[in-house]
């Protein structure tokens, strides 16, 4: 393997340039829709400069050499090529852009399938669209592409992860976030440390198209780890023919986008009065002579970006490379954050002989996250900024010596407990996180028959990952000696599978594929941390000058193995009727032997209905049917109960909190149901998909706090059933087209609802540890939306009247209810491209309506008397619109007035978690895109072949009801310190979506 | 077709060969998962301190020892308000720190038994009735009989149920380290930081949890007192004080008295329970009681003990819950903090001071109460004198001055001047900061006639109707989601949960004078 790897690449920098003598090719285009000639089309030879367009009725004429590639394109239709040869007449016609119903589509396992063939919901979003939207991170790209997958991202700086959940919710605690395969292999996507999802490291220029396998029955093949569904990521490959270099530069420039609001009228002090000492805004009014620093604005900057990549491709007909490298240095409106990120990619396939050939890559990864901001394992990133008094300048962190001035100091104090602005740990106390990673991906095919193919793939996903977080000296706070920490650690996945796939026609009419194949999947993650305490020497952070009783070192060390054996099984007649049945069994490392393993089926089958009436030339209808079950095992080591060592006086070994043994535990089940169908009308410029589904998830896996007198804190257990069912539609439109403007438009719209549907034991109510906050917590109740809302509200007449005290303010009802749901009722994602000669344009609307927000950046900044509304209404006259309750049980209007003094907000309101619960519509542009081609003449000038402009937003506009800043909240991420559940929708001091502005050149050599 | 299968299962076959990974590897390789007991029982000691802190950490603020500098601000301590924490510490800390690492299945009770290390069981059996003691006191009803048994919705036993189980566990520790087998490993000062191994003492130590267990129901018991007198001079006659020992200079959170100015805060779930003694003022009860002569300013000489001189070297009382908040009256206008002692650095509240499990003053004021009300009061005026000397003496007052105080006013001279509440005022003092004292107060009612200088809080609110704070909450974030059907069964879901009287207090003849 190594050997042949090394061959190759050697071979890359061969140049292999057919001399052969030239011919004149002379043909039309054509449209494939309705036979017309299309006039303008490109027809260029691949991996040259040269090319031509066709003419006013689709002739064109071609100087070529044989074996060159000749590529047709024309928008709105899907480019395709021939290979010059004997021929002097190549006639094309040109499929359109919409759903190509010959358009094969990745699926589980890399599987190639015939998109009419196609029994379950596949989603395709090309690299094309991803580049678009101009992200950093794949998965944000991905948002309003997808119909059912919910993308919120945890904040709006670079080293932030990005939660993806497919068809809602499968579990309360851990991930629910999809698979992630790249060509084949399993990735890393953790976010250990509260760091970017590692899926963030791929860079989208690489990227050929992602396939979303939302289903089950999609996912069926990967079995036990296909629960929450499989994005499939395939990347660009080497194309036959001359070499070709592209280039592409972009620059961003990145402010902060929409931001909470804070009063301004009152300065610091508790219950009213003045106090200099307290870091609360319930003090006295500003005086005119005082002033008042806008801090939130103040903290957030401009920052820049750059990113720049190259990649070079081409090859002969044996031999085919591609080669792609990029630098992004990216900046962030949070000071002192930053990313530095450096790829690297190598691919080439060989045709070894007419019957095997072998595809082998390398991506190596360097991805550098500087954060400014610390937050906590369940978000908070900007509390400390929101709630700082205004009459501090946020700015004012340090003397020009370097050393810290403290914003409040009391006289005995040496800082330890004396106030900063949040600056300075923003500035002296940054988080970092350095990777380096390292893919590699080897794949051989035999193919014997004609009939029968033989393949095996090995790959690597490996990643080394440095994760330090450091406290200067003279930090206020536990580490006023100064602390520093780091986490190494090298993880890697290593994924070995071999296929068999039978591919034959058993009549004329009948198809049959079937395929069998095995499967081993290891993971081993080990890392060494330490941690310092104390710093001898105050501006070194490393344990070399940390005094020696303050150091602390432990080892992890998590593998995994999971072996597989699965089949496919396929009959296709006439490409009318398609059944599929898929089997697999997982044997799992991570669950007792007993339970150990696991049988994964799907049934499925579809029937293109259209085949059966005659002018099925102008529409197409395709019914699916699907059926799945599969599984997801239990996380690493939850089967036993492990010690560990403490440092109290005395040391020794303590039961490990965290490790809850189980040895009964099972894999949790998961079964949908999935119906949709395919339409096309109007020559299939329209397009539609629609699917639904309703899948129910039992014995759930739930990492979460028990009840300490079982012995444990943590402990992992099966504890219970939930249901997601929805409905999926995608249309595609092309409204209008013609030889010079093409307007074509897809829709993505999406609803789930989900239900709680049975707990283990007495369980009613589970409320998420990771995201609690006083009035109001991310929880599930029995019954109810599992991404519930928690929380109190006001008592209420039978009618919903707010029943008021004799006092005048409302009373408050203790029994905790569910008063929100954080998933959105409907999404919609409106992606419009717009092509007119030389330029194109696209931009993705995005709306979600409902879905509540638990707005505790609001509510903490209410407990300490910044927030806007206590401006607003602080110490004024009110009358509460509710009833009063009279003696003999009926009501009358409250009619009495109260003041709004601080004990009604501190004892009253901040109570009530309704009063941070927020229904949120939004209409956003997730991006704009305006693409340029520079006529040729000037291209040849600078002599390159093509030179493209690009002028993008990402993020420019946002239209909503919410109170707080951008409505795109999860603020513990996708798997808050593992033991988490989905934050989605909580605003925890968020850091808001920036709104960013670029300016990119692309070349072509 | 047949020999293509065959062919693919060969090949499957080489593959699942040459994978050579057993599936055998869900245990972690780098951490243990048994220890021998003398590597468990100093972390157990040491977390039992952190316990008994989590407790009086609340528990000092409802003993009125303390309050908060702004007032009105504490939830918890300043308006006796439990319905809105996330978690109590004091819960995790008795069942999983402590008695999880004793007698769950991970426990050193099963591997001490499988090593014949039968002391170590003894030891780790007086820990767990203690410990359990401890936090059935303020926790009421909770598992006993189904705890440690994987059940998550565990029945919750009555009070008297525990004080049952208590008894027992005392009984079989004693009779373990009684009968300690021969080749039991050895118990010494490395892992045993209380007494260093001493069997003997650790047999006191059970009879003095016996005489506290048998102190808070004699009241209602027949025999009450006189069982308890007996308990209490057995326990007496080897007594030793429990306490945990933190080294003089540490810079480790971990190897800190937590009442220290450090603040220490070793483990991030205690964060809520961390001392905040610089916000913290001493009540004017406290001051009250360490006053000998307000006109001459001639203060009980504990009084430098427990605490040191605040900047202006002023000894202020505050009012409970009302701190230097601006409707308290009865301090000077323009009073600030530095007008009082400084809490730190006290005997008991320095980084490096002494955590105490049970001190042995506590045995002289349980004896003076025992006597009192057997109405031997000569004897009890001795015990009680006892324990006022005993404690100046461990707070290292001059001799001199020990003598000079034991003659004052403050100290009753003659047995028919004994009063209840001499003995209550005098234990509370030498218990400074134990949760101990809570169960006294909620013994006595919070009665004037054992504490004169009681006052309901201004700040508590006007929902509780006057009444006084009777117990912690349990965990909110653990039981009231796992178990909704024994908290509904106690009624522990109702907002005044925290206001009902456990069940001593309850059945209590002490209540009224």
């Amino acid at each position: 393997m190594k050997k042949a790897l090394q061959l190759l690449f050697a071979s890359l920098f061969t140049f292999h340039v057919a001399l052969a003598q030239e011919v004149t090719v002379k043909g039309r285009v054509s449209s494939a829709e309705d036979g017309s000639s299309i006039a303008g089309a490109s027809i260029r030879i691949e991996g040259t400069g040269a090319g031509t367009s066709s003419g006013a009725n689709g002739q064109y004429e071609i100087r070529a050499s044989k074996g060159q590639v000749l590529v047709f394109s024309f928008v709105g239709m899907v480019s395709t090529t021939r290979t010059v040869g004997d021929e002097s007449v190549i006639n094309v016609v040109l499929e359109s852009d919409g759903q190509s119903l010959d358009e094969v589509v990745v699926t589980a396992l890399g599987i190639e399938r015939n998109r009419k063939n196609l029994t379950y919901s596949v989603q395709t979003v090309s690299g094309d669209d991803l580049r678009a939207a101009n992200q950093g991170n794949i998965i944000n790209a991905l948002q309003g592409q997808v119909a059912g997958a919910q993308i919120s991202s945890a904040g709006g700086s670079p080293g932030l992860p990005t939660e993806i959940i497919l068809r809602g919710s499968t579990t309360l605690s851990g991930d629910n976030q999809p698979l992630m395969i790249v060509d084949g292999i399993r990735v890393n996507n953790s976010s250990s440390n509260f760091t970017v999802n590692r899926v963030a490291d791929i860079n989208p220029e690489d990227i050929e198209d992602i396939s979303i396998l939302k289903g089950a029955a999609a996912a069926a093949l990967y079995g036990i780890d296909a629960a929450s569904g499989a994005i499939i990521i395939t990347t660009k490959k080497g194309k036959q023919g001359v070499i070709q270099v592209n280039g592409s530069y972009k620059s961003f420039m990145e402010t902060m986008g929409r931001l909470p609001r804070q009063q301004a009228i009152y300065t610091t002090g508790t219950g009213g009065t003045y106090d200099e000492s307290s870091g609360s805004s319930w003090g006295r009014k500003f005086r005119y002579d005082e002033t008042i620093y806008n801090n939130v604005e103040r903290f957030f900057q401009t920052a820049l970006t750059h990113d720049v990549n190259l990649n070079i491709n081409g090859g002969s007909e044996n031999l085919q490379y591609y080669m792609s490298g990029g630098y992004r240095n990216a900046g962030s409106m949070v000071p002192n954050t930053f990313q530095d990120k450096l790829s690297f990619m190598m691919k080439g396939t060989a045709k070894l002989s007419s019957k095997l050939s072998m595809t082998a890559s390398a991506n190596y990864v360097q991805n550098n996250i500087q954060e400014g901001l610390g937050g906590a394992s369940a978000g908070g990133w900007i509390n400390n900024i929101l709630r700082f008094p205004l009459k501090y300048d946020i700015l004012r962190y340090e003397y020009p010596n370097g050393e810290p001035w403290y914003a409040y100091l009391e006289p005995e104090d040496d800082g330890r407990n004396a106030r900063i602005s949040p600056m300075w740990g923003v500035m002296r106390n940054p988080r970092n996180n350095n990777v380096d990673r390292f893919t590699v991906n080897g794949f051989l095919e035999y193919n014997p028959l004609e009939w029968l193919r033989l393949s095996y793939r090995l790959g690597q996903d490996f990643t080394a990952s440095k994760y330090r977080t450091i406290i200067t000296p003279r930090t206020p706070g536990d580490f006023f000696d100064g602390r520093v920490a780091e986490v190494n650690s090298n993880s890697k996945y290593i994924t070995s599978t071999f296929n068999a796939t039978i591919n034959k026609k058993l009549h004329e009419d009948l198809g049959f594929t079937l395929l069998l194949g095995a499967n081993s999947d290891y993971f081993e993650a080990r890392g060494i941390n330490y941690t310092g305490e104390g710093l001898l020497i105050p501006d070194i952070f490393s344990p070399n000058v940390v005094d020696r009783t303050g150091l602390t070192f432990g080892e992890s060390l998590s593998r995994r193995q999971r072996y597989a054996v699965y089949g496919d099984l396929s009959v296709s007649y006439k490409d009318i009727v398609t059944l599929a049945m898929t089997g697999r069994n997982d044997w799992t490392s991570t669950l007792s032997p007993q339970h150990r393993k696991y049988f994964s089926p799907s049934y499925s089958g579809s029937l293109a209905f259209s085949e059966l009436f005659e002018d099925n030339d102008l529409w197409y209808g395709k019914l699916r049917v699907s059926y799945a079950k599969v599984g997801k095992d239990a996380p690493i080591y939850k089967t036993n109960t492990n010690l560990r060592q403490v440092a109290t006086v005395g040391a020794g070994f303590v039961v490990d909190p965290t490790t809850g043994g189980n040895q009964d535990l099972r894999p949790e089940r998961t079964s949908e149901f999935e119906v949709g169908t395919e339409l096309s009308f109007f020559k299939r410029r329209l397009n539609i998909d629609l699917t639904y589904y309703n899948r129910e998830s039992i014995d759930m896996i739930l990492t979460t706090r028990v009840p300490p007198p079982a012995g444990y804190i943590f402990k992992t257990f099966n504890s219970g059933s939930l249901r997601n069912k929805g409905v999926e539609a995608s249309v595609n439109v092309i409204p209008f087209r013609n030889e010079k403007f093409l307007w074509s438009t897809t829709l993505n719209a999406w609803k789930n609802t989900s239900k709680m549907l049975q707990f283990v034991g007495d369980i009613e109510v589970f409320p998420y540890t990771n995201v609690q906050l006083n009035a109001g917590k991310a929880g599930t109740r029995l019954h109810e939306h599992v991404l519930g809302i928690i929380g109190t509200d006001y008592k209420r007449t039978e009618e919903g009247y707010v029943i008021v005290g004799t006092d005048g303010y409302p009373i408050v009802d203790d029994t905790e209810k569910t008063i929100g749901n954080r998933e959105p009722e409907f999404n919609l994602g409106w992606l419009n491209r717009f092509n007119y000669k030389a330029f194109s344009l696209s931009f993705m609307w995005d709306f979600r309506f409902g879905g509540d927000i638990l707005n505790a950046s609001r509510q903490g900044m209410m407990s300490t008397g910044i927030a806007y509304d206590i401006g607003e209404w602080r110490d004024k006259e009110f009358v509460f619109n509710g009833v009063v309750a009279q003696e003999d049980g009926s009501y009358v209007k409250n009619e009495k007035q109260v003041v709004l003094d601080y004990s009604y907000f501190a004892n009253n309101y901040y109570q009530v978690g309704t009063n941070f619960v927020e229904k949120v519509n939004w209409a956003r542009i997730r991006y704009i895109t305006l693409g340029y081609s520079l006529p040729d003449f000037i291209a040849q000038k600078v002599r390159v072949k093509r030179l493209g402009l690009e002028l993008s937003a990402q993020n420019p506009l946002i239209f909503t009801n919410y109170s707080g800043g951008d409505p795109e909240v999860n603020s513990a991420g996708p798997n808050a310190g593992g033991t988490g559940a989905s934050s989605m929708g909580v605003d925890n001091g968020a850091i808001p979506l920036p709104r960013a502005f670029s300016l990119g050149l692309n070349i072509s050599l | 077709m047949k020999r293509l299968v065959k062919i693919i299962c060969t090949l499957l076959g080489i593959i699942a060969i040459t994978s050579c990974n057993d599936l055998d590897l869900n245990y972690n390789p780098v951490q243990p998962v048994t220890a021998p007991s003398p590597l468990r029982l100093p972390a157990i000691q040491a977390n039992l301190a952190y316990s008994l802190y989590s407790q009086a950490r609340f528990a000092s603020f409802h003993s009125y020892y303390l309050t908060t500098r702004t007032g009105n601000s504490n939830a918890q301590t300043d308006t006796w308000n439990y319905n809105n924490i996330t978690r109590m510490g004091a819960w995790r800390w008795h069942y999983f720190d402590v008695s999880a690492n004793i007698a769950s299945k991970d426990g050193i009770l099963i591997r001490a038994e499988q090593d014949g290390d039968n002391n170590y069981t003894g030891v780790g059996k007086i820990l767990l009735a203690f410990s359990f003691l401890t936090a059935t006191d303020v926790f009421g009803d909770m598992p006993f009989s189904e705890a440690f048994t994987d059940i998550m919705n565990p029945v919750y036993d009555s009070q008297e149920t525990v004080y049952q189980g208590v008894e027992r566990l005392l009984d079989e520790g004693i009779n373990e380290l009684r009968n300690v087998n021969p080749t039991a490993r050895s118990m010494n000062a490395s892992s045993d930081l209380i007494y260093a191994g001493d069997y003997n003492k650790w047999i006191s130590f059970a009879e003095a949890v016996r005489a506290r267990l048998k102190l808070h129901t004699a009241s209602f018991t027949a025999n009450g007192y006189t069982d308890l007198l007996a308990s209490v001079n057995t326990a007496l006659a080897g007594f030793e004080d429990a306490m945990f020992r933190y080294p003089e200079e540490s810079s480790s959170l971990w190897e800190k008295n937590l009442w220290g100015e450090t603040r220490p805060n070793p483990e991030w779930q205690f964060a809520d329970i961390r001392n905040d003694l610089a916000n913290t003022l001493p009540t004017d009860v406290l001051m009250n009681a360490l006053t000998v002569d307000e006109a001459t300013n001639t203060f009980d000489p504990r009084l430098y003990k427990l605490t040191t001189p605040g900047a202006n070297n002023k000894y202020l009382g505050a009012q409970m819950s009302v701190g230097l908040h601006s409707s308290n009256t009865n301090l000077p206008s323009g009073t600030t903090y530095q007008d009082f002692a400084n809490l730190y650095n006290g005997y008991w509240t320095a980084d490096n001071s002494p955590y105490p499990y049970m001190i042995k003053e506590e045995l002289y004021f349980m004896k003076a109460e025992a006597l009192f009300y057997l109405e031997r009061y000569g004897e009890a005026l001795i015990a009680y004198q006892q324990g006022i000397e005993h404690n100046c003496q461990r707070l290292g007052v001059e001799p001199g001055l020990i003598t000079n105080f034991m003659g004052s006013a403050k100290v009753v001279q003659s047995a028919e001047n004994l009063k209840i509440s001499d003995i209550m005022m005098q234990k509370w003092l030498a218990l400074y900061l134990q949760a101990e004292t809570w169960v006294d107060m909620r013994r006595y009612g919070y009665g004037t006639h054992a504490y004169p200088d009681l006052y309901y809080p201004r700040f508590a609110l006007a929902e509780w109707g006057g009444r006084y704070i009777q117990r912690f909450i349990y965990d909110p974030q653990t039981e009231y989601v796992y178990n909704p059907k024994e908290i509904a069964r106690l009624g522990a879901g109702a907002r005044d949960w925290a206001f009902k009287e456990v069940w001593w207090a309850e059945k209590s003849t002490l209540k009224n004078p």
